[in-house]
């Protein structure tokens, strides 16, 4: 009975511990976005003006513009990709199939400086892909492709797929069924994969580092150009905007979640 | 004769064809995986055997000696580094990972979803803008040191940064919620009955938990140790950030010779190793289980 009374006190003392090293940096960042200290260090007094300094920026308009196109190019691929191959992998029986499976863990498990410096020597010296949007979609989506695989293969066990045979047998031909009952079914585990791949792709540094060149870059690179001439006030405000944009992402799909339920 | 022929022809290319109807599904991911997986490796692999000339440029002949420079003690330091500081991130992760998600557990209801939300949300918000807001607080002029400064507790600002600490730190910081996610999985799935039978036999609460609880559990730390030991290996975003050129990891090695130094042969070389080391502890883990681990987790 003791030790139950020992764990019982020192559990929820050591969790608030671990949340405070979890969430005070993040905490004292979005704090300081709106202080007016001109290097985002100390408080200094409440104050919007980084707010709208960064509306007004056009380096930063200008990346988040290249974040959000890429990202939303890569989930638009990346679902394709991933979901037509999750399929093929469940229903089909096919000479290499475990050898692709372990394919395509590969993206995920290789370190991401070598994936991104692998890339970048890749397409500077053996095809010219040009560095900037086409380098940087073909990274997101060489990672992001096989998220999204093993999103939708975890979760087709447990689908009902009798509609599916049901269409067939009624004789709809491979396309109608796709489109009438395969995908409806599959649209849940697409738009979790989606939800999972967007954030990331959106976030991701490493990567784009390498594959990015010069030039207009995504968000989280112009971040850290930043870094260097040491404009963190601007910097706080950007991390708060990218602190703020998961959670209500989050408290959304389980919202969506929860109505579903219900 | 031969309209029989080519009627069988036909059916055995209808045959074929049919046999092939996962190809439109597995077709592309296979040609994406060739092209900008295999491809873009087997180059590295390729370079880290060429030359390099005086000027830099690379030459067409094969050389061992970016793999023979890799021996020199400062790259070996670095190699150990990365293994201990990753070891030790995960062994951190687990020692506080894991009450946690017995703490999250045990709350159950409502809190329990709000505290895992609460884990969930800084893996999926910026890790360079988290790793951005932990240099920031604990700096010279950082919050850490004003606070310890004005109490009075220490005189001048203590040097957390660039230190081997600062590193360790960092990748705890940025890797915990790996830890605790697959734990937490794997302790939401223990079936209650076994532990009301084991405190029915008598067991005490220490006793149920390192017979029962944590041999159950087993699975859930083998996967958080497979998403934080393993991405560690590959960090140099810690170390750049926090590190500075003192305490340096593999990655930063790889990330010098292929940005800073522009020498890709001795980068690649490096890149060689690492990848290596990777995908053995990759193997060995699933051997041990890891890969039915991760796969229930997806």
């Amino acid at each position: 009975m003791e030790t139950k009374n020992i764990t019982s006190k020192i559990l929820p003392v050591s969790a608030i511990l671990v949340y405070l090293f979890l969430w005070l940096p993040t905490i004292v960042l979005v704090v300081l976005s709106f202080s007016n200290n001109k290097f985002g260090i100390k408080w200094e007094g409440f104050t919007l003006r980084w707010y709208a300094d960064i509306i007004n920026n056009v380096g930063i308009r200008n990346a988040l513009k290249m974040s959000l196109t890429v990202a939303l190019v890569t989930v638009v691929l990346s679902t394709i990709i991933g979901t037509l191959t999750a399929y093929g992998l469940y229903k089909y029986k096919f000479h290499g199939k475990k050898f692709l499976r372990t394919s395509i863990l590969l993206p995920i498990t290789v370190p991401y400086v070598v994936t991104g410096g692998a890339l970048l020597v890749f397409f500077t010296r053996v095809v010219n892909i040009p560095l900037g949007y086409p380098s940087i979609i073909i990274a997101h989506v060489t990672f992001s492709a096989p998220l999204a695989t093993f999103v939708v293969l975890g979760r087709m066990g447990r689908i009902d797929w009798t509609l599916e045979e049901a269409s067939a047998d009624l004789g709809a031909n491979v396309l109608t069924t796709w489109r009438k009952v395969t995908l409806p079914v599959l649209l849940p585990a697409i738009i979790a994969s989606a939800a999972l791949i967007f954030p990331w792709s959106f976030d991701d540094f490493t990567i784009t580092y390498f594959v990015c060149g010069i030039g207009t870059t995504t968000l989280p690179i112009y971040v850290f150009s930043q870094l260097r001439y040491g404009a963190t006030s601007v910097i706080n405000t950007i991390g708060t905007i990218f602190v703020v944009l998961p959670v209500i992402g989050l408290l959304l799909m389980n919202l969506l979640q929860k109505k579903k339920v219900s | 004769m031969s309209s029989s022929k080519s009627v069988g022809l036909r059916e055995k290319a209808a045959k074929f064809l049919s046999d092939q109807v996962y190809l439109p599904y597995v077709g592309p991911i296979s040609i994406w995986i060739l092209l900008f997986v295999f491809a873009p490796l087997g180059v590295v692999l390729y370079f880290s055997f060429l030359r390099v000339g005086p000027f830099g440029q690379i030459l067409n002949s094969f050389t061992l000696e970016h793999y023979r420079l890799m021996l020199k003690p400062t790259y070996i330091q670095v190699f150990m580094r990365t293994f201990v500081f990753s070891f030790g991130t995960n062994i951190i992760c687990l020692l506080i990972g894991y009450p946690l998600a017995y703490f999250i557990v045990r709350c159950g209801g409502k809190w329990k979803t709000f505290l895992m939300f609460l884990v969930i949300v800084p893996s999926w918000t910026c890790y360079l803008i988290r790793l951005y807001a932990l240099k920031t607080l604990t700096g010279n002029g950082g919050l850490i040191n004003e606070a310890l400064l004005n109490l009075g507790l220490i005189s001048s600002p203590l040097n957390i940064l660039y230190t081997p600490f600062a590193v360790v730190l960092g990748l705890v910081f940025g890797f915990l919620p790996f830890m605790v996610l697959p734990i937490y999985a794997s302790l939401e799935g223990l079936d209650p009955s076994l532990l009301e039978a084991s405190e029915d036999l008598g067991a005490t609460p220490l006793k149920r938990f390192f017979t029962v609880t944590l041999p159950l559990t087993k699975g859930g730390i083998l996967a958080g140790t497979i998403l934080v030991f393993i991405p560690s290996l590959g960090e140099w975003l810690v170390p750049m950030l926090l590190g500075g050129a003192k305490v340096m990891m593999a990655g930063n090695l790889i990330e010098e010779q292929y940005i800073k130094l522009g020498n890709i042969p001795a980068g690649s070389s490096i890149a060689v190793v690492l990848t290596t080391i990777v995908v053995l502890i990759i193997y060995l883990s699933v051997k041990m289980g890891g890969e039915e681990v991760l796969e229930r987790m997806m």
